[in-house]
């Protein structure tokens, strides 16, 4: 029996009181007085950062999720299974709050429930709603076993077990399929916007942009949150895996970007890349933080070859990744609606919120489930451990042939 | 029914607003005036410079609102008139930004708060009557009626009275509207937008789904056989690795009878 204390007060413990008290005053203001009082979401810009960020991003940032199971599963790359559940966990939790944070986002959030059965085929929302449910689930019977293996009836976790053993690789072909889809066409909601959005973000190829987006942000998540843990948490893992996931991050996004000024060349938008308008100072932070400071940062070795560096690389990657879409559904609109939309508190506040509470609930899966290999605090060790976060990676065994 | 349609003749309309009120009276909105287009000034009497431009959905003929709608809470009718079901209607306003006019205003201030846009008088039409705003207009500047009729109308204005711009706005903008203008001043200039296709909008999404089934295919075959190949090379290296323990085994006891004998 562990005994009942009360929760030490620390600084991190106040910030993530005070971000929920923010957040439920936040959702007191939305659900008792509206939107007019807990938004700046008006007629010209009935989109704001609960689409932009919550979900564009949310779901963005989750794609490591199915790339690392694909990966280990469907691939072979045996290396990245001490990682897996942590992925799918992350991913998970990045789903459930995007879809919890539509409580906040639609006007009638009862009505949740209509897409599945009123159908409009001809809809993208349509197709990307069905596929975040569909691979919810899929995520949540990826992830099980963690919950099954706590269960007390030997039987019954043998009998889930087995069976789940069988559909494991179907269940990781269908979600890679249904992310491969929802990924793309959640660009393929601005396809429409023709017209609408300035030249510099639209694209009829959004779709295939928002997918080559998606993974690389999706690994530098993984980083961030594998680094933190075992800072934090007292995870052992092998530094190397994270290296790993760093070196596909900056030549994806720089197909990514290739891929970008080559689709504005074919609509001959090139021209925009340089008037002395406000929106090109937009575009090139974007590419600044989302492309050339990772190119940059990946390949210096003093940084590649360090946890640190690579957490801090990914976290100016992942900066970059929330502009990126920010830009594409918010700024781009701004020249022809003249919305001049900045959130207001109570917006931040819930996104902060939802943010917090996956990372609490990813805390407590690490500290509670078998997610990750962590060394338990027995006892003290009677000489110091190396300090994990500060170690220096020994040369990657490609470099140690000959 | 034949599909209805409106035209509203700019060079006629003398800016009495009693199409705004009409408007607000069938669907029991307050009366006073609003400048601009809201959830309760579903049509609003603009003014460029000494032009007056009434603003208002267009009831496109595939309209892009209707074709964004997860739910299908939008739908053009064969009367004409896009309508909107708030029963259906989930409030993620996607419809707000799909509309290329950018018409669809919604309920900022309340706590069930629902789409609002034009709907045509959908109810009168279908009983046989024209729009409240038409019925209302005192000079004939918005008229009601058949939409081949009033486009056939439009064209032969323009024809017969060289003031016109050579140019009926709604007859061609993605797709075709059931709501025409005329002016004698060039549109763009009347704050009209230039619209992006002559096409439909819908096409876009559909060209863009129309490549799920491909993507599921070519997908799914591929990872199956990705998973099919990574599985069988590791099995090979396993039964390679068990042959070369096996013989290695041998060797080692064919070099201890060796030594034996």
């Amino acid at each position: 029996m562990t005994r009942l204390r009360f929760p030490e007060i620390s600084l991190w413990r106040v910030i993530v009181g005070l971000i929920f008290a923010a957040g439920a005053w936040a959702t007191y203001l939305r659900f008792a007085k509206g939107f007019q009082v807990a938004t700046n979401l008006s007629n010209a810009q009935p989109w704001g950062i609960w689409v932009g960020v919550a979900t564009l991003c949310g779901v963005g940032l989750s794609a490591g999720g199915f790339a690392i199971a694909g990966a280990v599963y469907l691939l072979g790359m045996e290396r990245y299974r001490p990682v897996l559940r942590a992925a799918v966990v992350i991913a998970f939790l990045g789903y459930v709050s995007v879809i919890l944070g539509y409580a906040w986002e639609l006007g009638l959030p009862w009505n949740f429930w209509h897409p599945i059965v009123m159908w409009n085929r001809a809809s993208v929302l349509f197709e990307v709603v069905w596929c975040i449910m569909l691979y919810t689930t899929v995520l949540a019977l990826e992830f099980s076993p963690a919950l099954v293996e706590k269960l007390p009836w030997k039987p019954v976790r043998e009998f889930y077990l087995h069976w789940h053993h069988r559909i494991l690789i179907a269940l990781v072909l269908v979600g890679v399929l249904l992310s491969s889809l929802h990924q793309s066409y959640l660009g393929g909601l601005f396809i429409i916007f023709k017209g609408k959005m300035y030249p510099l973000w639209y694209s009829n190829y959004q779709t295939t942009m928002f997918y080559m987006s998606a993974i690389p942000a999706g690994m530098a998540m993984i980083i961030m949150a594998l680094y933190l843990s075992v800072r934090s948490l007292n995870v052992r893992i092998d530094m190397r895996i994270l290296e790993d996931f760093s070196r596909i991050i900056a030549p994806m996004l720089a197909i990514f970007t290739l891929f970008r000024f080559a689709d504005l060349a074919k609509q001959h938008a090139l021209g925009y890349l340089f008037l002395p308008v406000v929106e090109t100072a937009y575009f090139w932070l974007e590419i600044a933080l989302f492309v050339a400071a990772p190119l940059v940062l990946f390949n210096l070795p003093q940084v590649r070859r360090k946890p640190i560096g690579l957490y801090w690389a990914s976290a100016v990657t992942i900066a970059g990744f929330i502009m990126h879409r920010m830009d594409v559904s918010i700024t781009s609109l701004e020249r022809a609606t003249h919305a001049g939309y900045v959130p207001k508190w109570p917006e931040m506040a819930v996104t902060m919120m939802l943010v917090t509470a996956a990372v609490l609930a990813f805390r407590l899966a690490v500290l509670h489930l078998k997610i990750l290999p962590r060394t338990l605090e027995v006892s003290t060790p009677p000489f110091q451990l190396p300090r994990t976060t500060g170690y220096v990676f020994p040369a990657h065994p490609s470099a140690a042939v000959n | 029914m034949k599909s209805k349609a409106m035209l509203i003749d700019i060079t006629k309309c003398i800016g009495c607003r009693a199409c705004e009120q009409a408007c607000k009276e069938v669907h029991h909105f307050p009366a006073e005036h609003e400048p601009v287009l809201s959830a309760t000034a579903l049509t609003v009497v603009e003014e460029r410079g000494d032009k007056f431009v009434r603003r208002l959905c267009m009831h496109c003929q595939d309209p892009a609102c209707a074709s964004v709608c997860p739910v299908g809470a939008l739908r053009k009718t064969a009367a004409g008139p896009v309508v909107y079901d708030g029963k259906k209607c989930i409030g993620c306003r996607y419809c707000m930004l799909g509309c290329p006019y950018s018409v669809p205003r919604y309920e900022w201030s309340k706590l069930a708060p629902y789409v609002k846009k034009c709907d045509m008088c959908a109810e009168r039409v279908l009983a046989g009557k024209p729009t409240a705003c038409a019925e209302v207009c005192p000079v004939g500047a918005t008229i009601f009626g058949d939409r081949d009729e009033l486009l056939a109308e439009a064209q032969k204005r323009i024809r017969e009275n060289p003031a016109y711009v050579n140019r009926i706005y709604g007859a061609e903008e993605v797709g075709g509207a059931s709501v025409f203008f005329l002016s004698d001043v060039p549109f763009e200039k009347l704050g009209f937008i230039n619209a992006p296709q002559t096409q439909p909008l819908p096409v876009l999404s559909a060209t863009a789904l129309g490549e799920m089934p491909t993507v599921v295919m070519v997908g799914g075959s591929l990872l199956a056989g990705l998973y099919w190949f990574t599985q069988r090379r590791q099995q090979v290296m396993a039964t390679e690795a068990a042959e070369k323990a096996e013989k290695e085994a041998k060797n080692v006891l064919r070099f201890r009878d060796k030594e034996r004998s």
